[in-house]
């Protein structure tokens, strides 16, 4: 005999925040996403899919679009490799393990934006330890074939953290007689690595994969910071875009609409990994 | 692995982490001309004059302030709401809880640049740019779904027994909340407040968009625009990013397990 | 009840007696924001004292703002579109005064100067401050992009100053395959402001524009063949490094003074800084105006800065007394032989004084007359961040000048589409 009660008004707080300043603003956007809005001249105009046709035929839109598929999967991938690595390393008992892994913390922890602004002073041209160290002179922020992969690294560096540690929770599952039964079995770690570990570590990967993809996806902070998008739009992702049509040219309309196109995209992302989940899950 | 193999690793793990973090207290100790000459790795004549001139020079420490209560409040208020509405989808009934949970879920995957237009000119509509409510709401409507979802589980964990008995000692579904569960999950309680203080202080979007002048900008962004004139401050900001950076690191060694403990409460858990 | 409502009626006549005094206060403080005072502030402060002299019952509070323009024009923004009261009267960069105009934020000025005083501020300056045929704000001093060369290098190989691109680019070559470690010739070609500033005078120059009778021509041929030509520079005739994709106003004023260019575009301010003591070369530099292409006539962008009055002022004939003076003739001369402000009035290139103390401002009146503006419209700023990058890939390489410019006029064109 389960006799639940109900717990309705727990959860109104929550939900009545979570609609006002979530749901509504999403609405709220679709409908701006329809209309010529600019603020500071009071212009309000209904036009219809006006702003989604210009957006079609608009190249610096699929040059963001472009980056950011870029952006997302270069760094989503060397996050993986570096993250698996670092997570194996880590999974064995040793002393001072807890510092380690407090130390391989901290990139996670502290701000994007002093990050980036540490990163832009070892990349700088003149006076960057980086082209010290290389003993080199390039522009890694300012020239147009270094500055994406310039940022990507950054990226890469402060986010692996975040999946190092969730890779070696999921390490951490699986029980240890399985290696013993291989080892027994006399397998190379390679082969265990691939045979008992890799499948194994599926579930917790997918779930990695999928809060690293839509955070590269909607990456803004780090990349607005160390390049601005620039130089010539090279670095410039589908949320700088938007923002800058919506703060800097002040257009609240066609900025809109790019916010909707960005939200409709991790939207899709989102629905295509929990399919894949759900069908890991049976 | 050999031992000494393996340390090497270790080593350079560290270093990989670490490394840009150091470099950044060495430039902010640089006095300016040695900023603009590469030999001298090592500062030869450090200097602390980039710290004053942080504090000096300008309203960092309003800067500090504003981070520092917009952060504390949006935590408080996070975990109010939060814990609120997990107690409810924990342990007790709630119609179409599957829904609702998979709705908290789904805004923990918006991008923020989605709704930061509509945002931007309600909060313009209610005369509330430049202050720290704007941020303290949104924040906390953002945090929702991760202190929700930590905090569901933790609740989870403590046996339905419990909850049973608080009630059938005559104590009303609240009090059974406030006095039983709660201090039973107060890990659970840490752990979150731990992460979601880090993801208020962090934010930098929303910073940038809400707040105009230093009266509730915050630090990422007073990082960001960091004034110059022609040339930019190096060894200010270093100085800045360090003075903003200590109390974070402190945070993550001395709840190093918790913050592990919380980020992996979904991903190996759930 | 009785009793309480003597003493309210006593409360509310005092109330209204000390708020009626304090409107009746004496003094007025007319709040000034600006950008940084280039030079010695002492001169500046000392005409503003001259004005609260003359106009006892006003005061002068002068606030300095960040250094960098943007900076300054998002504080403007910000705080004009929240109505902000904190302050009087605005310094605006040229390009500002058509936005904050249609904003609704300036206060119209058109009554201040008569048609012939009108006539007095070079034509420039005057198209950019007039906005629907009003006024909104006063030329205070005036800026230009000039060619900086040394003259020294000039005459060891026998050249005059170019007056086409063609001559610049076969003077430069030949004197860099002679002379070691020299550039070209330098200018600003990093992703802001400044890299359209410099286009447009190549545009100009070969007849092409960016607004013709209201329809977007940013993609003419003519601009098409100017800007293969600026990127031309760097990577066919070499005479330009590609760090210029990256440099500003003072990285390369820096360049040129440490004598390692050939050539230079720059504001004018930087010739006072050459030819201080101790400059490496000093008495070396000559200026001239900009180079033009065969289709066209030389240009040179307009610049300065431009006294407005705060919508929301609360002392507006205050404010309006104070732009009257320091757009005088009189503030204008003073600030030109004090702090090297060049003045907005063209009768100052005829003062004696002038010519005599100040040779370069005056030698400068045939280029501020001509001087061209941008797009004076409310859209100049939007159409800048538009431009900015298209113009910066042409530059780096990474666009056709073809692609570029069409890309800026799909843009451009939806932009201007708000006002239809």
């Amino acid at each position: 005999m389960k006799e639940i009660e109900s717990g309705n008004r727990f959860v109104v707080p929550a939900l009545l925040l979570l609609s006002l300043v979530t749901v509504y603003p999403l609405i709220y956007v679709f409908y701006l996403s329809l209309q010529r809005r600019l603020l500071i001249f009071d212009i309000s105009r209904f036009v219809g899919l006006d702003n989604y046709i210009f957006l079609l035929r608009d190249d610096r839109f699929w040059n963001a679009m472009k980056n950011t598929a870029y952006f997302t999967v270069v760094s989503v991938s060397l996050e993986l490799l570096f993250g698996l690595s670092i997570a194996l390393l880590l999974n064995r008992q040793f002393r001072f393990r807890g510092l380690v892994r407090a130390i391989v913390l901290i990139p996670w922890a502290i701000p994007t934006v002093v990050s980036a602004r540490m990163w832009e002073w070892i990349y700088n041209t003149d006076f960057g330890i980086l082209n010290y160290l290389l003993g080199t002179e390039i522009n890694w922020l300012g020239s147009p074939s270094w500055a994406m992969n310039a940022a990507i690294f950054m990226d890469v560096w402060k986010t692996t953290p975040f999946v190092a540690i969730l890779l070696t929770a999921g390490l951490q599952i699986i029980p240890r007689d399985l290696y013993q039964a291989a080892m027994i079995d006399g397998a190379g770690s390679w082969a265990v690595f691939r045979k008992i570990t890799l499948p194994l570590l599926k579930p917790v990967i997918l779930v990695v994969l999928i809060f690293r993809t839509l955070d590269a996806f909607r990456v803004f902070d780090a990349v607005y910071v160390l390049t601005g998008g620039g130089p010539a739009n090279t670095t410039e992702t589908l949320s700088i875009y938007a923002y800058k049509v919506l703060f800097q040219t002040l257009q609240f309309g066609y900025g809109s609409t790019l916010s909707v196109i960005v939200f409709l995209c991790t939207g899709g992302i989102s629905l295509f990994y929990v399919k894949l989940l759900s069908r890991g899950m049976k | 692995m050999k031992r000494s193999g393996f340390y090497l690793l270790v080593g350079i793990v560290i270093f990989y982490c670490l490394a840009p973090l150091i470099w950044q207290f060495i430039t902010s100790l640089k006095p300016d001309y040695e900023l603009t000459m590469i030999p001298p790795v090592l500062p030869k004549n450090p200097t602390t004059d980039h710290y004053i001139s942080v504090f000096k020079g300008h309203p960092f420490l309003r800067i500090i302030l504003n981070s520092t209560v917009v952060a504390t409040s949006t935590t408080l208020l996070s975990l109010a709401i939060g814990s609120l509405a997990a107690f409810g989808l924990a342990k007790l009934r709630i119609g179409y809880k599957t829904l609702i949970l998979g709705f908290i879920l789904s805004v923990s995957m918006f991008p923020p640049i989605a709704t930061v237009s509509p945002l931007y000119i309600i909060i313009r509509g209610l005369g509330l740019r430049d202050t720290w409510w704007a941020l303290i709401i949104t924040y906390t409507t953002f945090s929702l779904p991760l202190s929700i979802w930590i905090l569901v589980n933790f609740f989870r964990e403590i046996p339905d027994e419990i909850y049973r008995a608080a009630r059938i000692d005559g104590c009303t579904k609240f009090q059974a909340f406030y006095r039983i569960m709660l201090p039973l999950s107060a890990p659970g309680i840490f752990t979150t407040a731990i992460l979601v203080f880090i993801f208020s202080w962090n934010e930098f979007l929303f910073a940038l968009t809400f707040t105009s002048t230093t009266a509730s900008r915050t630090i990422p962004v007073g990082i960001a625009l960091f004034p110059g004139l022609h040339e930019v401050p190096w060894g200010d900001i270093a100085a800045a990013s360090v003075v903003v950076t200590i109390p974070l690191i402190v945070l993550v060694f001395a709840f190093q397990r918790r913050i592990i403990e919380g980020l992996t409460a979904g991903a190996v858990k759930g | 009840m009785r009793r309480l409502l003597p003493s309210l009626l006593i409360f509310l006549i005092i109330i209204n007696c000390a708020k009626a005094d304090r409107d009746k206060k004496d003094v007025v403080t007319i709040i000034f924001k600006h950008g940084k005072i280039a030079g010695d502030p002492e001169p500046f402060r000392q005409l503003l004292e001259r004005f609260e002299k003359e106009n006892p019952g006003i005061k002068i509070k002068d606030e300095t703002l960040p250094a960098s323009t943007d900076e300054q024009h998002q504080f403007y923004v910000i705080n004009l579109e929240g109505k902000s009261s904190d302050f009087d009267v605005l310094s605006m960069d040229v390009i500002w005064v058509p936005e904050f105009a249609r904003a609704g934020w300036l206060r119209d000025l058109s009554h201040l100067l008569s048609e012939k005083e009108r006539d007095e501020f070079f034509e420039g300056p005057r198209q950019a401050v007039s906005y629907k045929g009003r006024v909104y704000a006063i030329p205070w001093y005036i800026d230009a992009g000039i060619l900086y060369y040394r003259k020294d290098l000039l005459q060891k190989y026998g050249f005059k100053p170019p007056e086409t691109w063609q001559e610049l680019v076969k003077i430069a070559q030949h004197i860099i395959s002679r002379e070691k470690g020299l550039y070209g010739f330098i200018w600003q070609g990093k992703q802001y402001e400044g890299l359209v500033c410099n286009a447009f005078e190549y545009f100009w120059s070969n007849g092409g524009d960016i607004l013709k009778d209201g329809k977007v021509v940013i993609d003419s041929p003519e601009n098409i063949e100017a800007l293969s030509f600026m990127r031309d520079l760097i990577a066919k005739y070499k005479i330009t490094p590609p760090l210029v994709t990256t440099a500003t106003e003072e990285p390369t004023r820096h360049i040129f003074g440490s004598g390692r260019a050939v050539f230079m575009r720059n504001w004018p301010y930087a010739w006072n800084i050459f030819e201080k003591d101790g400059s490496p070369v000093k008495g070396k530099v000559g200026v001239a105006p900009m180079p033009s292409f065969p289709k066209g006539r030389s240009a040179s962008t307009l610049g300065g800065w431009q006294l407005g009055i705060n919508r929301y002022s609360r002392h507006p004939e205050a404010a309006e007394r104070f732009v009257k003076f320091l757009t005088s003739g009189e503030a204008q001369k003073t600030l030109a032989l004090t702090i090297g402000y060049k003045p907005t009035r063209k009768s100052l290139y005829k003062d004696r004084d002038l010519i005599e103390k100040q040779p370069f401002i005056v030698g400068l009146y045939e280029v501020f007359l001509n001087a061209r503006p941008r797009p004076v419209s409310p859209y100049y700023m939007m159409m800048s961040q538009v431009l900015q990058p298209e113009l910066s890939a042409a530059i780096a390489g990474i666009k056709t000048p073809d692609e570029a410019l069409k890309s800026a006029r799909r843009h451009i064109d939806h932009i201007l589409e708000a006002e239809k």
